[in-house]
């Protein structure tokens, strides 16, 4: 689990780093960013994961978020990985932008040519976890997850499939249905094989159904001028539905004028990790 | 009075009243002229601690009380006892002297017991101790303030659950004082004159429609909460297929979704830090928080769109959940 680091910029006190390494999950070489704030020189501190959308690579976050601030404020270790395995050379990787490179949907691939390298859940679950507690003053115990959009999908999955594993979940602009849209169609499609049921397991409106495990409580921001919204990507309200149904906290804020970007995200990056902070320094 | 010895003791008269004494003495030859005039001042009686009206937080009290006598006294004495574990709490920790008017605002430490008395003085001295309160500082208490309730709304006895029967004609012909509200049927605390944080909850019912938040004193009597610049609330509105909740200030809200309706709503106030923060405080969840540097001090508000009631519990020690809004 050797890791290289990539790069270094002090930031707030504390340092936003990129480091690469080679993945057992992924077979092949992955980059992500690691924020550690100053706190991390002198004591472990809780890690907060944060999962990108399409087409976005471990640099988006780390530097369109401003997220730093309030990290080095709350004491808390942010990692950013990429967005899917690269470089692998699968025929039809790059000819989508929602589909292959950039667009991993945070799933355990099972149909040829994707299953050897496309199991971003199990590296996001496992296998990046556990090289971060093994190389940074983190507090094992002590994990959040969030993300925007493909990667807000992946937190909720991720969060509703590990009861316990994570202290709380939140989420931008996350597609909530993907077996009912779209991207979630063509990518659980390409991922999973045409039979439908075995998509369930990735949806998270689905996953809530069946939820058993300790409380949740889910903040979700969602841009009112997004036009994946309005495209039908996203479809929180069936999200928002079946956690009512299931009495799973959830609160939702629809923010006028927004739309699906990183100045979205920026707008609301301190609430979230606030949230977060709330429940990694109880 | 006649006598035979060379004092006299009169009883029965009337506290905080100025008499006049003199002696004459009588031989079989006559009266003497009047001796010189005396004049005393009885002590005035002990004051009456108004109770109910006590408005407190962990840092502080502010105590009223009413004279029992007619006429004006000269000034008022707060006696404090920190009351601990030990036998002897009837020492007094703390003595606060020529208070002017009924009122005072006294200092104290969080989470410590107190025994309250006032004393009246005036020329003649001072009365004996007022009936004391026991005050628990543990959290923020305040009281509902009847004269500004909506004709529709009831006070239960406990002085702490409003209550709405039903709503026919809300500009009825039932009294109205200057002070209470006319359209809304909504009820004013007690003001919040302290500095730093305030935390209360407000019990619903499911099928309740309510508002509750905070408001300045002049917010307009004939207005709905939330509907102005001077209130800030939350709002639970049914509708066919949900429960809706808004955040209102100046007629406006965020658009928020929550997929748990609160049964136990906690409502921190946070003078210092401009911040009003709701919360589902059954599950410490967070739900909405007002940025606002406040002008004044505020008075907390309650209101019910459908007939139900709103249980209120002051007195709570901020949870530490609410911390990070």
């Amino acid at each position: 689990m050797a890791l290289k680091q990539v790069s270094s910029n002090k930031c707030f006190e504390g340092f936003q780093k990129v480091f690469e390494h080679d993945s057992a999950e992924l077979k092949c070489k992955m980059k992500f960013g690691i924020y550690l704030p100053p706190k991390a020189e002198t004591g472990k501190c809780p890690v907060l994961y944060w999962l990108s959308g399409l087409t976005c690579t471990e640099q988006n976050f780390i530097t369109k978020a401003a997220f730093q601030q309030a990290a080095a404020e709350h004491g808390l270790i942010v990692v950013a990985p990429d967005t899917s395995p690269r470089g692998c050379n699968i025929e039809g990787e790059d000819e989508s932008w929602d589909f292959g490179t950039g667009a991993g949907f945070y799933v355990d691939a099972t149909e040829d040519p994707w299953k050897t390298n496309y199991r971003m859940y199990s590296y996001v679950k496992d296998e990046l976890p556990k090289l971060i507690n093994a190389n940074f003053p983190t507090d094992p115990e002590r994990m959040s997850i969030f993300g925007h959009s493909m990667g807000g999908h992946g937190a909720l999955i991720l969060a509703l499939k590990n009861p316990g594993k994570y202290k709380s979940v939140s989420a931008f602009a996350p597609i909530c249905n993907p077996i009912q849209c779209q991207w979630g169609k063509k990518a659980l499609g390409g991922y999973l094989g045409s039979d439908a049921s075995k998509w369930e397991a990735y949806d998270a409106t689905q996953l809530v159904k069946s939820y058993s495990g300790p409380r949740l409580d889910i903040l979700i921001d969602q841009g009112k001028d997004d036009q994946f919204l309005s495209a039908g990507q996203l479809l929180p309200d069936n999200f928002i539905a079946a956690c009512t149904e299931q009495k799973i906290p959830v609160v939702f804020r629809l923010q006028q004028g927004y739309d699906h970007s990183y100045f979205f995200i920026a707008s609301f990056i301190n609430d979230h990790i606030k949230h977060h902070a709330k429940y990694l320094n109880a | 009075l006649k006598v035979k010895e060379t004092y006299c003791t009169i009883t029965d008269l009337l506290p905080n009243t100025q008499y006049e004494f003199w002696v004459s003495a009588l031989n079989a030859s006559g009266i003497s002229p009047p001796s010189e005039r005396a004049v005393y001042v009885t002590a005035p009686s002990p004051p009456t601690i108004k109770n109910k009206k006590i408005q407190s937080c962990e840092n502080a009290v502010l105590v009223c009380w009413e004279s029992r006598d007619i006429n004006p006294v000269d000034s008022y004495t707060v006696e404090l006892s920190k009351l601990t574990d030990e036998e002897n709490d009837d020492i007094i920790t703390e003595s606060i002297v020529g208070i002017p008017n009924c009122e005072v605002l006294i200092h104290l430490q969080p989470t410590q017991k107190y025994r309250i008395c006032v004393r009246a003085q005036n020329l003649g001295g001072s009365s004996e101790r007022s009936e004391p309160v026991l005050i628990h500082t543990t959290g923020t208490c305040f009281y509902l303030n009847e004269d500004t309730a909506h004709p529709l709304l009831a006070i239960l006895d406990d002085g702490f659950t409003i209550s709405c029967d039903e709503l026919e004609n809300p500009e009825c012909d039932l009294p109205i004082y200057d002070n209470s509200f006319t359209r809304c049927i909504a009820i004013l605390g007690s003001l919040i004159p302290f500095p730093g944080k305030h935390y209360w909850e407000v019990e619903v019912e499911e099928d309740t429609e309510y508002r509750t938040g905070v408001a300045f004193e002049n917010t307009p009597r004939h207005g709905h909460l939330g509907a102005n610049n001077s209130s800030w609330c939350m709002r639970h509105i049914i509708t066919p297929s949900r429960h809706k909740y808004e955040f209102l200030h100046s007629g406006m809200t965020p658009d928020i979704r929550i997929t748990i309706p609160p049964r136990r709503i906690g409502i921190l106030l946070d003078y210092e830090n401009c911040k009003l923060s709701f919360f589902n405080a059954d599950i410490a969840q967070h739900l909405h928080t007002f940025n606002t540097h406040f002008q004044h001090y505020v008075h907390p508000c309650f209101a019910l769109e459908t007939p139900g009631i709103l249980r209120i519990h002051t007195g709570i020690t901020t949870p530490p959940w609410t911390a990070l809004p």
